[in-house]
């Protein structure tokens, strides 16, 4: 009789059996080659066991989790299918979370493919967690930081086992080697891809799924239930509306200089001063949101690849040259180098505002993936005119305050159309149609009436107040016109950060089903 | 401050604290939990048993991993096993004795708290005679401690008032054994789901509940034909190449149909049933009344679909069905099981590789109990009655003959009802949670409530330990040594990792200690006992020759062959594959096994229109029995928090709820509130499912009393319920169902009586 042990090696030897076992055989990568894990939903019955390894592995506590099984269904009894997806990172060929991060801190490792985080350069920006269309790096509340499945690399490397292989008793999951190319060529379009998973070439997954045959074709991910608003991100709401208020703001400043050259009132420093502060204040804020604040300035570490670094760099740059506008103004520097500078600055502007718009036009999250983000973040700069035409009251600068409310009123006007614009389009595309009505219905149910506010004020704040500014101030009523224009400008602002954060709220990434009670565990 | 501000601005990543380091067992793994040593042992949770390491550090346990070595897991765990080391630290844990004083639970010593059990019993017994104190024991305890309990109670308590939770779970399987093979002991080896051609699964969601067997079934290179056999499309039925939607409850007809067309088609094994069993005319004779068309009618399986499970069983290849609490917990659990064995032993699947009626056991030590524990046999086997069986056991453990019980006394569901007449007046409760776990709670706390005392002996702090007189603190799994014989009756042997917790003690040691407090009956029972050692050599001697022969095992033989399936001694030194091969007769007088006539009843409490829902409890993999050990571990608890209800769409059409809203649940005994719905096609449409770990929605309000009469197991699995939305109060419609046939008229006449006892209770 032979005993466990023996019986154990020759079944491993028979059948190459990676599950159970605590080292591995797999083979030595050749050219163009990589690892990766392979998942047979034909074999999983959905008992948790690679969840529950990986965090004992990696000493996670219960709520961080890398490895996350999701569960579908669909068809009639008794004709019922279940279907499970037990998922931990992909080891994409080209991983979206590499591209954004600002502080290069992905490695896609040369030897083997896998997909590894640097955690000692993570600043926690989270910004992967927004690229990943499979919501895989996931925020490490104790740590500060983003941290991801790396396939047990230090245990591969040494010929052992990863946990959640090892401790799959159906054998769903292996680890194999795929030729990148001939994966790439077509076979990744039949094997990669898995109900509710994104579409596998945005990212090129390398994970090999088999399903099962004729899945019925009403399936529905379990949690279809749960429908939770996303993160609101306070400090970006305020960084980003403050900056394109400056932005507006700098503009305006810029076209009265320009104007000046034709007769109209001479721009001055207090003017280029006000519409600095806001994107003076905001941009600090926006370290609020990392992890690790002390870091920030990291951020501009990946030009190369990342929106979020060129954002940092050209805003940060932004600020400083507005810094500088002031004080030619104030030492009254030549009108041609002021001109020439603030013609710089506000290139510069505008490219960080698009850099900015650009951060969101990810393909994991759909509902900021539209022309009208960048329509929207642009339209806030209204209120950068509305904040200068506020001054030119209070100063009294008629020939200014006139025209510059009618061009604020036209940005509103704008600003209104492309927040319907956006709306309405949430209800009518065909493409991630399941994310985008999601969106919708957090825009009706949970926050119809912070909706209604953001309509109501623009309305009120970039029309109508503004309307009755110009006839109060034609009439020569500068106190009160001034007040009613300050009443105009916080409601526009207020308008603008009620949508931001409804733009943050609302946003339903794509991702993986999850579990009844948990969700997608993000 | 300083720390504070550090903090937020993110100078330390913890980076020491989540690194990995290399263990010389186990590889590379976390290096805060890199234990000082492992600790050979076994899993705690299901009779499973699967083999395990605890690692240890500084004293405390931080890991389990699977033991690649061993026979039954080869490295797996479940989920539940793979953080089982957190649930020894668990808050939920009962830390010291505790006594009821004014109302509420005290910390006192164990000699207060044993002093006060010893004197009540004591006051009790003289009062009202031995037998007015019950014991409901448990299938969670070592072999060991079920020996030593089993011996305490009845012949140092002098009480045979004593049962464990295995009736809930067991006891159908137990009883099937003994009335068709002539003795208890599971037949087969999980080295059958390797071997077997066709894998029957009966009323078993082992996905959910026995996920490692799926390790064997993996194993198999036969590509076997799995069957499901399943009122619910659990997880289960998705491994099923043919998954046969049986109607609640009425499988015994179908295996009686079964056996029918085996019959009618020449399918048996005649040489087999000559020479090995009893009965086989009678059995012929007494099918006549399940024709396939009428088995059709009753199980709503096509038959066709009947045609093709039971040729299933006509070739050469080797065919196992195994069956869990779909089958045992049943009015019927008993003869259920005994008409799965007819149809083995029928065609002669049986005793060979990959072929045998398999009964899965739920808990870790349900097979030590029912060798040792002394609730449905003496240890050993030996039946009650045999009185040739007891004068050997008296003679063995050297008492007098007279102190040995000659018959078994009340069922657990006895002992409640023996308690609401007043005849048991004290109880001692081991290791088990009636209060989630039993049926009709709200009359059972009642009837609780009207014992002089309550003892509770636990490691944690139950439902039941709550409203306990006097509460004995148990160490638990990890922090005491022994064996757990597993549901292939595989010994395995469980190590100490770590000392119990506070001021608690082995179930051993308590009970040890405990019986200090009788006269003599310590020095009669347990002279010069120590350690649980001394109650295995005991049981050994008393195993020895008898089916569940222990003889040949020793703790060191367990570790080094990763388990030793009984019966194991001087002829079999490494035990026994699977029981009566071609050189294992069957144990009766005339060592043959009986095909029985068997007859199926319709449910005693049918759909009618106030309750016209059929109800189904289970179980979910994260969660254990009555949560107790599980519902402070979070990875486990957050996946499953709190009990659902699956409801078909086309009832949750017309109660207007969708998933994620709550609904209540009503039975002619209780309601359950805000149990939040899952609305799904795993269940047909009139009935539900709803596990029952949760006692925050207790579903064990609605569970009827109605009790397999052979095995005493509660009729757990099919309840008429009505459910209760808010836009539905009242609920939903009572769709008529066909009746079937002159069977059924007959049957329902017979169950008649026991409705009438109904509605007079209700």
């Amino acid at each position: 009789m032979q005993t466990p042990l023996e019986s154990f090696i020759d079944h491993k030897a028979d059948t190459g059996m990676q599950c159970g076992n605590y080292s591995i055989d797999i083979p030595k990568l050749q050219e163009g080659e990589q690892y990766r894990f392979h998942f047979d939903a034909t074999a999983c019955v959905g008992c948790r066991c690679c969840e529950v390894a990986c965090n004992e592995q990696n000493n996670n506590p219960a709520d961080t989790k890398w490895r996350r099984v999701g569960e579908m269904e669909g068809g009639e009894f008794p004709l019922f299918t279940q279907l499970f997806n037990s998922m931990s990172c992909n080891h994409c060929i080209d991983p979206e979370c590499l591209k954004g991060c600002p502080t290069n801190s992905y490695i896609k490792i040369d030897e083997t493919g896998i997909v590894v985080h640097d955690d000692d350069t993570c600043i926690g920006c989270q910004y992967c967690t927004w690229n990943c269309p499979y919501e895989v790096p996931t925020y490490h509340e104790e740590r500060k930081i983003v941290t991801k499945c790396h396939m047990c690399h230090e245990r591969l490397a040494v010929g052992e086992t990863p946990a959640c292989v090892q401790a799959c008793p159906s054998r769903a999951i292996e680890i194999e080697v795929v030729n990148v190319k001939e994966w790439l060529d077509g076979a990744i379009d039949r094997e990669a891809n898995m109900p509710f998973l994104p579409d596998a070439r945005i990212t090129n997954s390398t994970t090999r799924y088999t399903l099962p045959d004729n899945l019925p074709e009403n399936m529905k991910e379990v949690d279809e239930h749960i429908l939770k608003p996303a993160h609101s991100e306070i400090p970006l709401v305020f960084m980003t509306v403050l900056t394109q208020i400056s932005l507006g703001g700098f503009l305006a400043l810029f076209l009265g200089d320009v104007m000046s050259l034709f007769g109209f009132v001479q721009t001055n420093w207090i003017m280029a001063l006000l519409v600095m502060l806001p994107a003076a204040l905001g941009l600090p804020l926006s370290a609020l949101h990392l992890g690790r604040p002390f870091l920030a300035m990291t951020a501009m570490k990946n030009i190369k690849t990342s929106w979020l670094s060129r954002e940092a760099l050209a805003l940060g740059v932004f600020v400083l040259l507005m810094n500088i506008v002031v004080v030619l103004y104030f030492i009254k520097a030549p009108h041609v180098t002021i001109l020439l500078t603030e013609l710089f600055t506000l290139l510069v502007g505008i490219f960080g505002i698009y850099a900015q718009a650009m951060i969101y036009r990810i393909k994991a999250r759909p509902a900021w993936n539209r022309t009208t983000t960048n329509l929207k973040f642009f339209g806030t700069l209204h209120v950068g005119l509305f904040l200068l035409g506020f001054l030119a009251i209070v100063l009294g600068l008629k020939e200014v305050a006139i025209p510059l409310i009618a061009l604020a009123m036209l940005g509103a006007i704008s600003q209104i159309f492309f927040t319907y614009e956006d709306l309405r389009t949430l209800k009518n595309t065909k493409e991630n149609e399941y994310q985008l009505l999601r969106t919708a219905r957090l825009y009706d149910e949970n926050f119809s009436k912070i909706k209604l506010f953001r309509f109501v004020s623009i309305i009120l704040g970039g029309l109508i107040l503004p309307l009755l500014v110009i006839v109060l101030f034609s009439a020569g009523l500068f106190a009160v016109s001034s007040l009613v224009m300050f009443i105009s400008l916080l409601l526009v602002f207020s308008s603008e950060i009620s949508d931001r954060f409804l733009f943050y709220s609302t946003v339903v990434p794509l991702g993986m089903a999850g579990g009844f009670f948990v969700g997608k565990q993000r | 401050m300083i720390d504070k501000i550090k903090d937020f601005l993110g100078f330390d990543i913890k980076a020491d604290k989540y690194k990995l380091s290399h263990d010389p067992q186990f590889g590379m793994i976390s290096d805060e939990k890199k234990p000082d040593k492992w600790v050979f042992s076994t899993c705690g949770y299901c009779g499973v048993g699967c083999g395990l390491y605890i690692g240890v550090k500084n004293g405390r346990a931080v890991y389990t991993k699977g033991n690649p070595k061993h026979n039954v897991n080869m490295g797996t765990l479940c989920p539940k096993g793979l953080s089982e080391h957190q649930l020894i630290n668990s808050p939920e844990r009962v830390t010291t004795p505790l006594i009821k004083k004014g109302g509420e639970l005290v910390y006192s010593s164990w000699e207060d708290a044993y002093t006060k059990v010893a004197d009540e019993f004591k006051r009790i017994a003289s009062q009202h005679g031995k037998k007015a104190v019950g014991v409901i024991g448990t299938g969670q305890l070592l072999t060991e401690e079920f020996y030593t309990l089993g011996k305490f109670v009845q012949l140092g308590l002098g009480t045979n008032n004593f049962d464990g939770n295995t009736t809930l779970c067991m006891a159908s399987a137990v009883m099937g054994y003994k009335q068709s093979l002539g003795s208890d002991g599971p037949v087969g080896s999980y080295e059958d789901f390797e071997k077997a051609n066709t894998i029957i699964l009966i009323g078993a969601n082992i996905a959910d509940n026995h996920p490692i067997l799926k390790l064997h079934i993996a194993k198999n290179k036969n590509e076997p034909k799995i069957i499901v056999i399943d009122p619910r499309a659990s997880k289960t039925s998705q491994m099923a190449d043919i998954y046969v939607p049986i109607k609640p409850r009425t499988d015994l007809a179908l295996f009686n149909g079964l056996a029918y067309i085996v019959m009618e088609q020449g399918w048996e094994d005649e040489s087999y049933i000559k020479a090995n069993t009893n009965g086989y005319k009678e059995l012929k004779k007494h099918l006549q009344n399940y024709p396939p068309q009428e088995v059709a009618n009753i199980t709503g399986i096509d038959v066709k679909t009947l045609y093709e499970i039971a040729r299933q069983f006509t070739a050469q290849d080797a065919v196992l069905s195994a069956w869990t609490m779909g089958v045992n917990q049943s009015f019927m659990g008993t003869d259920t099981v005994s008409a799965i064995i007819n149809l083995h032993l029928l065609t002669g699947q049986i005793g060979r590789e990959g072929a045998g009626p398999f009964s899965i056991t739920g808990q870790c030590n349900a097979m030590g109990t029912r060798e040792s524990g002394f609730t449905s046999s003496l240890p050993g086997y030996r039946n009650f009655g045999d009185e040739k069986a007891l004068k050997e056991y008296a003679k063995i453990v050297n008492v007098p003959e007279d102190i040995v019980p000659t018959c078994r006394g009340y069922k657990y569901a006895e002992i409640i009802d023996a308690i609401d007449r007043g005849e048991i007046k004290a109880l001692w409760i081991v290791a088990t949670n009636p209060l989630v776990s039993f049926v009709n709670q709200e009359k059972l706390r009642k009837t609780l409530a009207k014992l002089d005392i309550l003892v509770v002996q636990d490691a944690f702090m139950s439902d039941t330990a709550e409203i306990a007189d006097v509460v004995f603190a148990a160490a638990t799994w990890g922090e005491k040594e022994g064996t757990y014989t597993n549901s292939e009756r595989r010994c395995n042997r469980a190590n100490k990792a770590v000392e119990p917790l506070g001021n608690t003690k082995s179930d051993f040691d308590i009970i040890v200690d405990f019986s200090k407090y009788f006269e003599g009956v310590n020095e009669l029972l347990f002279p010069s006992w120590s350690k649980p050692l001394d109650a295995f050599n005991e049981f050994k001697k008393v195993s020895k020759g008898q089916l569940c022969d222990y003889s040949g095992i020793t703790y060191e033989l367990l570790e080094e062959h990763g388990g030793i399936q009984w019966p194991c001694n001087e002829e079999r030194p490494l035990g026994t594959k699977r029981l009566y091969s071609s050189d294992m007769p069957f144990v009766s007088k005339d060592q043959k096994a009986n095909l029985l006539c068997l007859d199926w009843f319709p449910m005693a409490e049918q759909v009618n229109k106030e309750f016209p829902l059929i109800l189904n409890t289970g179980r979910t993999v994260e969660q254990w029995h009555t949560r107790t050990k599980t519902r402070s571990i979070d990875i486990l608890n957050d996946l499953a928090p709190e009990a659902w209800v699956d409801i078909n769409p086309s009832d949750a059409d017309k109660l207007k709820v969708k998933s994620g809203d709550r609904i209540s649940l009503s039975s002619a005994r209780g309601r359950v509130e805000d149990v939040v719905v899952r609305v799904t096609q795993s269940v047909a449409p009139s009935t539900l499912f709803v596990p029952f770990h949760f006692n925050t929605q207790l579903v064990n309000n609605l569970t009827a009393e109605s009790f397999c009469p052979k095995s005493g197991e509660p009729n757990f699995k099919q309840t008429a319920i009505q459910l209760h939305s808010d836009e539905v109060p009242q609920g939903l419609e009572f769709q008529e169902d066909e009746i079937s046939g002159a069977i059924s008229y007959v049957k329902t006449k017979y169950e008649g009586i026991k409705i009438k006892e109904k509605e007079m209770s209700i």
